[in-house]
């Protein structure tokens, strides 16, 4: 990254602006993981639910539990940006 | 706490003519859980019949509940004035029930035949619409000898080849038209309008024009209108004044059916029935002596230890008053079973508490609590009110966090935050200012996971010691103690390699052997003898092993979750206030009050979407923490609930 002609202004905004991009892939990647994850999880529990509404509670939690796959990105991007 | 209710089984049994008292007496008591009774259970033992009376009490509950739903009224809906005693409901089943529900069905038949009239002048004034544009006496089209009428819609104009009279009305994208021919071209003239594509209307059996008779219908109709809304202004007056009556009586009916057919769940011969169910066991004295009196002692009554182990115990908890709401969130995932630990207790302490940790604010904890006021004067039912409560709950937790945090809608208190801050630089243009302490926040969340995994396995075992026998009991108490220490052994092992502020720091241990600090050497010890203590329970269990490292992190969600909402609010903050509110008080032109009422939509509309993400955010991981990472290790379910016989009375008495 760091060219000849850059000045150390430049390299350490484009080091933040590094951070940036990694926080947010981060956050982005592992949250289309997530919904790849939820996707089947949700249609499934939408069936149940329509069979018997007592399923509700469940299988609105199950529908969550991926959603520690993009809590681990939003750590990692906490980290990185702050 | 932290066990169900202590049960005991009970065995009642008694000549068929004490049924009636009997079944009263634990009507009225509400404690015991019937088993119901399969045939062929003991010899020459049947299952009962109904006590007298069956039929005609559940006739007149369908009659009662008819009229309820004709009111739609419910009785969970409506709030208990006074309790009216058995005579006093009984009487009032005799003198007024009657005359209502004879008021209310004639009433309704009234109505229906209003209903059904005003549909068939609805669908006259349908039929005589295409007429009129046709300035004709109605009865003009009718009745000929010599010549026929035929109406309708045709796409374009007609040319008929037979002598007609034609009559046209033009639409939009068609024509009406009424052409009339010689009755004995009436054929050839239908043959020719067919291939115009000619739609039929049925001439309507009117006398005089259609606007006329339309604008008489129309009157009809309105005066039917207003008969109906007189029978409905009735209605709603009998609703008014009896509705307290109806949801007695259908509570006095439904006490009665359920207790003139309970002996279809005994075992009954010829001469005696047999009751068995289960009782509370520190209730099972005071029963056993309630059924002696109302019977003469003429009852046996017989009381036994429950064996778990062969038997379905049914599951009452047993928690202190405040634990209560948590309740409901076990049965969403699954009642323990008698022999288990229940953790509901755990659960209605810490679900709070995650929830504060991950809401945070004052600002949102006091519109919680707001919105849980709201929801109390609304929602009447058993359950709903407990959630409300676990709403009101989390609702305190998140204001107490917010004073400590400092956090007001992501604006700061006029204080420093006491324990850690979650206030992120954003919008922040000066140097300065303390900024979040993510990392230390994350530490603790990583304690937080650290303790609840640790106390899940010890509560698991518990549970394997409790429930388990034999040479496998060990075996699993002693796999829940190796996932323990493989926890601590990983643990002890990261503190010995890296200095991490707010635990413990191992580094500076001295070394023993080949380069190997003492924590090293622990951590090794630990963790060999916990995958040992693993494998000999099950071998696959090994695989499971990086679990221990994911389900620990996984409480990280408790400060990621929490900033990621601090971090909304403070950007709704500085949208609206620092790029429309600010600049628009600078320069109060049109543009500049434009701006601020922007400014205010962009904040209002912010912090609602904010609020609506709090709760759900919070709500959903604060029990998915406890579902998933904790009641894993150690909580199976699937216990039966306890169901009294009898009813929770909310308007009659016994």
């Amino acid at each position: 990254m760091a060219d000849v002609n850059m000045t150390l202004d430049m390299v350490q905004a484009s080091q933040v602006g590094m951070k940036a991009i990694g926080a947010g892939l981060a956050v982005g990647l592992t949250g289309v993981g997530t919904g790849v994850a939820e996707m089947g999880i949700g249609a499934a529990a939408v069936g149940a639910i329509a069979e018997n509404k007592d399923f509700f509670g469940l299988g609105l939690l199950f529908t969550v539990i991926p959603e520690t796959i993009v809590i681990f990105g939003l750590v990692i991007a906490l980290l990185l940006l702050f | 706490m932290l066990t169900p209710k202590p049960m005991s089984r009970m065995l009642i049994v008694a000549s068929r003519d004490q049924a009636e008292p009997i079944i009263r007496e634990l009507y009225r008591e509400h404690l015991f859980h019937i088993e119901d009774y399969v045939e062929q259970g003991y010899e020459g033992f049947r299952i009962g019949t109904p006590l007298l009376g069956a039929t005609e009490a559940s006739q007149e509950l369908v009659k009662v509940r008819a009229i309820e739903n004709v009111f739609a009224i419910r009785g969970e809906d409506i709030d208990a004035k006074q309790k009216l005693s058995a005579p006093a409901i009984q009487k009032k089943i005799e003198s007024e029930l009657p005359g209502i529900e004879k008021e209310v069905e004639d009433l309704t038949t009234a109505r229906s035949k209003l209903d059904t009239k005003t549909k068939e002048y609805e669908q006259k004034i349908a039929e005589l619409a295409p007429f009129k544009g046709i300035p004709l006496d109605l009865a003009l089209l009718r009745n000929y000898a010599h010549f026929s009428v035929l109406a309708g819609y045709v796409p374009k104009e007609v040319a008929l080849s037979i002598p007609h009279e034609i009559e046209t009305v033009k639409g939009k994208d068609r024509a009406f038209v009424i052409v009339v021919v010689a009755a004995k071209d009436r054929a050839q003239a239908e043959r020719e309008l067919q291939e115009a594509q000619f739609q039929s209307v049925a001439i309507p059996d009117e006398i005089g024009t259609a606007t006329v008779r339309t604008a008489y219908y129309t009157e009809q109709i309105a005066s039917l209108k207003k008969e109906t809304e007189g029978i409905n202004a009735k209605l709603a007056k009998i609703k008014e004044s009896h509705a307290d009556l109806l949801v007695a009586c259908e509570e006095a009916f439904r006490a009665r059916i359920e207790q003139t057919e309970a002996p279809l769940r005994f075992a009954t011969s010829s001469k005696v029935f047999v009751a068995e169910g289960f009782v509370p066991a520190d209730h099972a004295a005071d029963l056993s002596a309630a059924l002696d009196t109302v019977t003469g002692g003429k009852v046996f009554v017989s009381e036994q230890q429950v064996d778990p182990a062969h038997e379905i115990v049914p599951v009452e908890y047993n928690n202190p008053e405040f634990a209560k709401p948590a309740q409901l969130l076990m049965d969403v995932y699954s009642r323990p079973t008698y022999t288990e630990v229940d953790p509901t207790l755990v659960l209605s302490i810490m679900f709070p508490i995650f929830f504060g940790l991950i809401v945070g604010d004052v600002g949102y904890g006091l519109l919680m609590l707001a919105l849980c006021l709201g929801l109390w004067m609304f929602m009447k039912g058993d359950e709903a009110r407990q959630f409300v409560k676990i709403l009101r709950n989390a609702s305190i937790m998140s204001i107490i966090f917010g004073l400590l945090f400092s956090e007001f809608l992501g604006f700061e208190l006029p204080w420093a935050p006491i324990i850690y801050s979650r206030h992120l630089n954003i919008g922040v243009t000066e140097a300065g200012g303390h900024g979040a302490a993510i990392a230390q926040l994350l530490i603790v969340s990583v304690w937080v996971g650290i303790l609840y995994v640790t106390l899940g396995r010890a509560l698991g075992m518990i549970n394997h010691a409790r429930q388990d026998h034999g040479e496998h009991r060990i075996k699993a108490v002693l796999a829940n103690l190796g996932w323990i220490t493989v926890m601590w052994g990983i643990l002890i092992a990261i503190w010995s390699m890296f200095p991490i502020p707010l635990m413990p720091d191992l580094t500076g241990l001295p070394i023993v052997a080949v380069g190997l600090s003492v924590g090293i050497v622990i951590a090794i010890v630990f963790i060999v003898l916990g995958v040992i203590f693993i494998a000999r329970d099950a071998v696959l269990e090994i695989i499971e092993i990086p679990t221990i490292i994911s389900h620990v992190l996984s409480y990280t969600r408790l400060t990621a979750v929490g900033l990621s909402s601090v971090a909304i609010a403070m950007v709704v903050n500085y949208m609206s206030i620092g790029m429309f509110i600010t600049p628009g008080l600078k320069d109060l032109s049109i543009v500049g009050i434009v701006m601020i009422v922007v400014g205010v939509l962009i904040f209002l509309l912010g912090h609602a979407f904010n609020l609506a993400l709090g709760l759900l955010d919070g709500g959903l991981h604060s029990i998915r923490l406890h579902y998933v990472e904790f009641f894993t290790k150690f909580y199976k379910g699937g216990g039966r609930k306890y169901n009294p016989f009898g009813m929770k009375r909310k308007f009659t008495e016994d």
